[in-house]
């Protein structure tokens, strides 16, 4: 069933206002410039510029600036319109649906030409000539004309803050919510979790980071040494140590999502000593594969990536794990199952799954003996 | 289709979204942080979930998605394979095509290249039950309105 088309139903949670109290609605700083660096143990090099608080956790590539451009066009060429835009040097084209479907049924009523046209929205980058690029689309699909379009630069916090509202609390199970930073928890008695997941993955809202926080949940059982692999927010190594375990650490190769998962650890009061984050090499930077983490360490690792880096680092996640340890793996969909089974099964037995929706957590315990390939 | 079309009618379209993504790279960056972000939609679910359906593509590879937004914030998409024009290129390895097409030809391209790049094409939703030859014939077209000239054999 190799169907290179797929469509994908992603419901989102139901957003009407639920009257969360916002009383606690603190100004948009990410990271607080008066917290200590000394706090957590974070090895390799980071380039902590925290010198300006709201910047801290907006790289460069995030505050990259836009063109914003809505251009007016007829209503019967949109789609082909679109597609020339993209090919001529947009970034991205948004059509919006809102337009009244009764003006459609007038025939050639010269009165609204408004009616007949719609607005598109479009993102160009920067250094783009967007006036060219226009007219390039209009002519390669027959436009008489240059349809009228206005361009804006477009404000990077726009977007970044309407991401924030989206956030709300999430009740994983009986008990374990995940709370945003901004906002009180809806159960204070419940083990809550504070995130500001900045640009990093792991809200608690993804199938994914639901399954591994289940399965954490049920395998620790207090004292346990946790590795967090592709730690993102950090969500699964705090989460961990609010259910016991001893210590945990955070791996990633984002130096991003480092920031985010040790502001996430200051917010929930985790002491220097219990968590551990490591920015691990990726391919683009020089440094070797130098890890000052010592392999057969943890009782518990969990990955939750997806099906590529989880192939290729196979070995080297599952060498962090002492034998008889679980270790689970995650961010793969459903037919991506079965090669990952089948790569992980000469390092792990009694494997199990758990699905919700088409993604899957995969889990075994490490063999004691190695079997040889 | 029908069932599809149905799920579209039953809940209000707020907006379609077409862009080019990376495979496997979708970040919340622009061009997908803006263009999702406006219409509130849940970015990082969509890079996880992109990325993690477009894995057995090269990476790095442009993907066209196109995204439904519904009133509700939620959100379905579909990828398609990259533009018959960026494979052509890629084959050919020019990086534009030629300034007068049908005048002044850039390079070549072998018979081979143009089967191989239709059998992609025909894991398309769109191109599913076109015969090959079809498919190949669009191909030259394409690379002729580059300016890029299919010969049998490359020598």
């Amino acid at each position: 069933m190799l169907a290179r088309n797929f469509i994908k139903h992603i419901p989102c949670k139901n957003l009407s206002r639920h009257h969360i109290l916002r009383d606690r609605v603190r100004p948009l700083i990410f990271f607080t410039s008066s917290t200590p660096q000394s706090s957590f143990s974070i090895s390799a090099s980071l380039s902590t510029s925290s010198s300006s608080s709201s910047s801290c956790f907006t790289d460069e590539s995030f505050a990259a600036p836009y063109l914003s451009v809505r251009i007016h066009c007829p209503k019967h060429v949109v789609d082909p319109f679109s597609e020339a835009l993209l090919c001529f040097g947009a970034s991205s084209v948004a059509v919006d649906e809102d337009i009244k479907e009764e003006d459609d049924k007038d025939a050639a009523s010269g009165s609204s030409i408004a009616s007949k046209e719609i607005c598109i929205e479009s993102i160009f980058p920067v250094h783009e000539e967007v006036k060219m690029c226009i007219s390039q689309a209009a002519n390669s699909i027959g436009l008489k004309e240059i349809p009228k379009f206005k361009v804006e630069m477009g404000d990077e916090q726009d977007w970044i803050t309407k991401n924030q509202d989206l956030f709300q609390p999430v009740e994983i199970a009986e008990r374990l919510w995940i709370v945003p930073e901004w906002t009180s928890p809806p159960v204070p008695e419940a083990v809550n979790i504070i995130l500001n997941p900045g640009f990093a993955f792991g809200t608690g809202e993804h199938p994914t980071t639901k399954l591994c926080l289940l399965l954490l949940q049920s395998l620790i059982k207090g004292g346990e040494a946790f590795l967090d692999y592709g730690t993102g927010s950090g969500i699964l190594a705090i989460a961990s140590l609010k259910f016991g375990a001893a210590s945990s650490v955070g791996v990633d190769i984002d130096p991003l999502a480092i920031k985010s998962a040790s502001h996430n650890a200051a917010l929930n009061n985790i002491p220097l000593e219990k968590l551990e984050l490591h920015l691990a090499p990726s391919e683009n930077s020089s440094s070797g594969r130098e890890m000052s983490l010592q392999k057969e360490q943890f009782d518990v690792v969990i990955a939750n990536i997806l099906l590529n880096p989880v192939m290729e680092l196979a070995d080297h996640i599952v060498s962090f794990a002492k034998p008889g340890a679980t270790t689970g793996i995650s961010g793969i969909l459903s037919e991506q199952l079965p090669n990952v089974k089948e790569r992980y099964s000469p390092f792990l037995e009694n494997i199990s799954t758990a699905t919700i929706g088409d993604w899957v957590c995969m889990s075994g315990t490490k063999r004691g003996e190695f079997i040889d390939n | 289709m029908a069932a599809a079309k149905e799920i579209l009618l039953r809940r209000p379209v707020a907006a379609t979204i077409r862009l080019t993504v990376p495979a496997g790279g979708a970040r919340p960056a622009p061009p997908v942080g803006p263009a999702l972000g406006q219409y509130r939609l849940n970015l990082m679910a969509f890079c996880k979930d992109f990325n993690a359906r477009t894995q057995k593509y090269k990476p790095d590879t442009p993907m066209a998605v196109t995204i439904t937004a519904f009133k509700d914030n939620s959100f379905e998409f579909t990828v398609k394979s990259p533009s018959v024009s960026w494979y052509v290129k890629k084959a050919a390895g020019v990086d534009k095509g030629s300034t007068r097409p049908g005048h002044l030809t850039v390079t070549t391209l072998s018979v081979r290249h143009v089967y191989e790049i239709a059998k992609v094409k025909q894991t398309d939703p769109f191109c599913q039950y076109m015969p090959l030859e079809s498919i190949c014939k669009s191909i030259i077209g394409t690379a002729n309105s580059m300016g890029i000239k299919i010969v049998q054999d490359l020598e």
